[in-house]
């Protein structure tokens, strides 16, 4: 009663209990994506004898980098790495710039097919690609290209781009068709609307885009495991699937397997995670 | 420079034709204005012009050459749109220049064209900043900015002042009009407001369903209304239009408007019985005791004219008087139209009758 009667005179800052609700659950789940990535993060710094001795989040006492550097060596690092890097580096900004064009001609020339094209397209990213693994298996082995970059970026582009289709062309017909029409007057091709108009325009909306396709293709496994069958052309995650096969025994050296694995794409991940988020809100606020 | 002649153009979207034969000729160096309320074709007319739409029939020509099948960047032209369609991750500078530099102009002439069309629209300040962080009329004056640098030989508007308070409005029309005199280019604008193609035309086209109602000089439009929609749509409070009866009384002729009735002038097929328009400008309305009787509704006093909303031959009119009267809601007043600048039109078809 009196606090009532005291509230209504000096009015208080309430505190939204829904608000505050949502605050705590937010935090809970953040606690339960970060707890495994520490656990992976102090196991892989502890040695053999204190992982069993030490609770599993307690800071290592004694930091063993050596684990990387075995890790490294007797996973087949140098080659992993290697086919990863060169897999992840290609296919990504290639995708990424086919699907941008298929994007801007859908959205922005018409031609009187471009709804029919996009379903087309589109149709490629409702089948589940396992669905597609053995056919594609004897596709690209008919092409000879099994344990080629070929032969793994060339279903990555395909299985990728009507996805990035997707996302772009909705994005391209959301930009003014003034722009284009004040660009076209103004003497411009439409090559040169796309890269020098749209590109920049869309920039957030490519590097959240970028940032997707950079962790799916660095941890793509199962076409992968399918399509390359010599150890010397195996990527990242089949690697680390024969490393945990055969050195399943040692966690320390198994987790700075696993860091080292998932380091590229997080820093991939931080250096354009600003774009990130305001890529995924930018189409919803400006409609 | 050039002239822009448009013959017989028709545009049609599938089975729908939005133009029906359109002739409109500019001469070099004018001001033409195309008005018309939404849905009567004038953008679309525009953006035909500028080569953005395609030609269905007929012909566009520029400055003595058919352009109809010529991309835009080919017909020399520059237009302005509504909201302004600046590059948003380019500055102020690089807006106006992107143009020229679509042309390989050197770069020391893109700055040199860039600067003076800056200092023109005072936008020097502002040539590093990006559009977002420029005002409603900045973007529009780097809009301009951006159709003059390319020394067009013709400027289209498209209803460039929509966008902008009613204060800027007034300002911006000034500004556009008194470019139009330094550069004297041939320019096209667009708008649904009669009041900017009053003020700033040397020619009005009035459109209506993909029609030209009219075109002419804004005053002999204000004039010399040539139908009933012309009438009714220029001007500000828009003409009172009064249907009704033609009857002869003794020697004069009346207009007999549900139990109105007004001393018609003998024009060519007033005969009686018919039915006609009467039309009479607000401001043509004299306080008189041997005119009609009107009810006052609403007394609107802007400062310099005082305007009166009245209930009289079962309709609204509007009347308009310079100086301050103390009418209240609710009393009767005597109105006379002036003779001298009664309009009549035909009922049926609308057609001013002289």
């Amino acid at each position: 009663m009196m606090d009532g009667m005291s509230s209504s005179v000096i009015p208080r800052k309430r505190r939204d209990p829904v608000l505050i609700g949502l605050w705590i659950s937010l935090v809970l789940v953040a606690l339960i994506w970060l707890a495994p990535v520490v656990f992976i993060l102090f196991t892989s710094l502890k040695s053999e004898s204190e992982i069993f001795s030490s609770a599993a989040f307690a800071l290592p006492s004694d930091f063993q980098w050596s684990n990387f550097s075995v890790a490294w060596a007797k996973g087949n690092f140098n080659q992993t790495f290697v086919n990863s890097s060169v897999i992840t580096v290609i296919k990504v900004p290639l995708g990424l710039l086919i699907s941008a064009m298929a994007a801007y001609a859908l959205a922005q020339i018409p031609t009187g097919w471009n709804k029919l094209l996009l379903v087309f397209v589109l149709f490629g990213a409702m089948i589940p690609f396992q669905v597609m693994l053995a056919p594609l298996f004897t596709l690209v082995n008919s092409m000879g290209l099994i344990d080629t970059y070929p032969g793994i970026i060339l279903p990555y582009l395909a299985f990728g781009v009507p996805y990035q289709v997707f996302i772009l062309h909705g994005f391209f017909r959301a930009v003014p068709k003034e722009l284009t029409e004040a660009a076209l007057i103004d003497g411009a091709s439409h090559f040169t609307i796309f890269r020098r108009i749209f590109l920049p325009v869309s920039l957030p909306v490519l590097s959240a885009l970028l940032i997707l396709d950079f962790v799916a293709t660095w941890n793509e496994f199962a076409m992968a495991l399918v399509l390359l069958q010599d150890k010397n052309m195996w990527n990242l995650p089949l690697g680390l699937m024969s490393y945990q096969g055969q050195f399943s025994n040692n966690y320390g050296q198994l987790n700075a397997a696993i860091v080292m694995t998932v380091l590229p794409a997080t820093i991939v991940y931080l250096i354009f995670q600003r774009y990130f988020v305001s890529g995924l809100t930018s189409g919803a606020v400006k409609g | 420079m050039a002239d822009v002649r448009i013959e017989k153009l028709y545009k049609a979207y599938g089975s729908v034709e939005v133009i029906h034969g359109v002739d409109v000729d500019i001469p070099d160096g004018r001001f033409v204005v195309l008005v018309g309320p939404s849905g009567c074709g004038k953008s679309t007319l525009l953006r035909m012009i500028a080569g953005l739409e395609g030609i269905s029939a007929g012909s566009i020509s520029i400055g003595g050459h058919v352009v109809n099948n010529l991309p835009p960047a080919e017909r020399n032209i520059a237009m302005v749109f509504q909201n302004y369609a600046l590059y948003p991750h380019k500055t102020v500078a690089a807006n106006m220049g992107f143009a020229l530099k679509m042309q390989r102009m050197p770069k020391a002439e893109i700055d040199a064209r860039v600067d003076t069309a800056a200092e023109i629209l005072g936008l020097k300040p502002y040539l590093d900043r990006y559009p977002r962080e420029l005002s409603g009329g900045q973007r529009q004056r780097v809009a301009m900015g951006r159709a003059i640098v390319r020394e067009p030989k013709v400027f289209l508007f498209d209803e460039p002042l929509s966008n902008l308070d009613a204060k800027l409005r007034v300002q911006m029309r000034a500004e556009i009009r008194e470019l139009h005199q330094r550069l004297s280019t041939t320019t096209v604008y667009v708008t649904h407001d009669q009041i900017e193609a009053m003020t700033m035309a040397d020619q009005i086209v009035v459109m209506r369903d993909g029609h030209i109602s009219q075109q002419g000089a804004p005053l002999d439009l204000y004039d010399q209304p040539a139908n009933v929609f012309v009438a009714g749509f220029i001007g500000s409070p828009s003409m009172n239009l009064i249907e009704g009866v033609v009857s002869r009384d003794g020697g004069s002729l009346r207009l007999d408007a549900q139990g109105v009735s007004l001393a018609a002038p003998d024009r060519a097929g007033m005969e009686e019985g018919r039915k006609v328009v009467f039309g009479i400008r607000p401001e043509h309305l004299e306080l008189d005791e041997t005119g009609f009787e009107a009810k006052v509704a609403v007394v609107e006093p802007t400062g310099s004219e005082t305007h009166l909303v009245l209930r009289a031959a079962g309709r609204d009119i509007i009347a308009v008087f310079r100086e301050r009267h103390a009418f209240r809601p609710g009393d009767t007043i005597r109105l006379k139209p002036r003779p001298e600048m009664v309009h009549m039109f035909d009922a049926e078809s609308g057609l001013r009758l002289d």
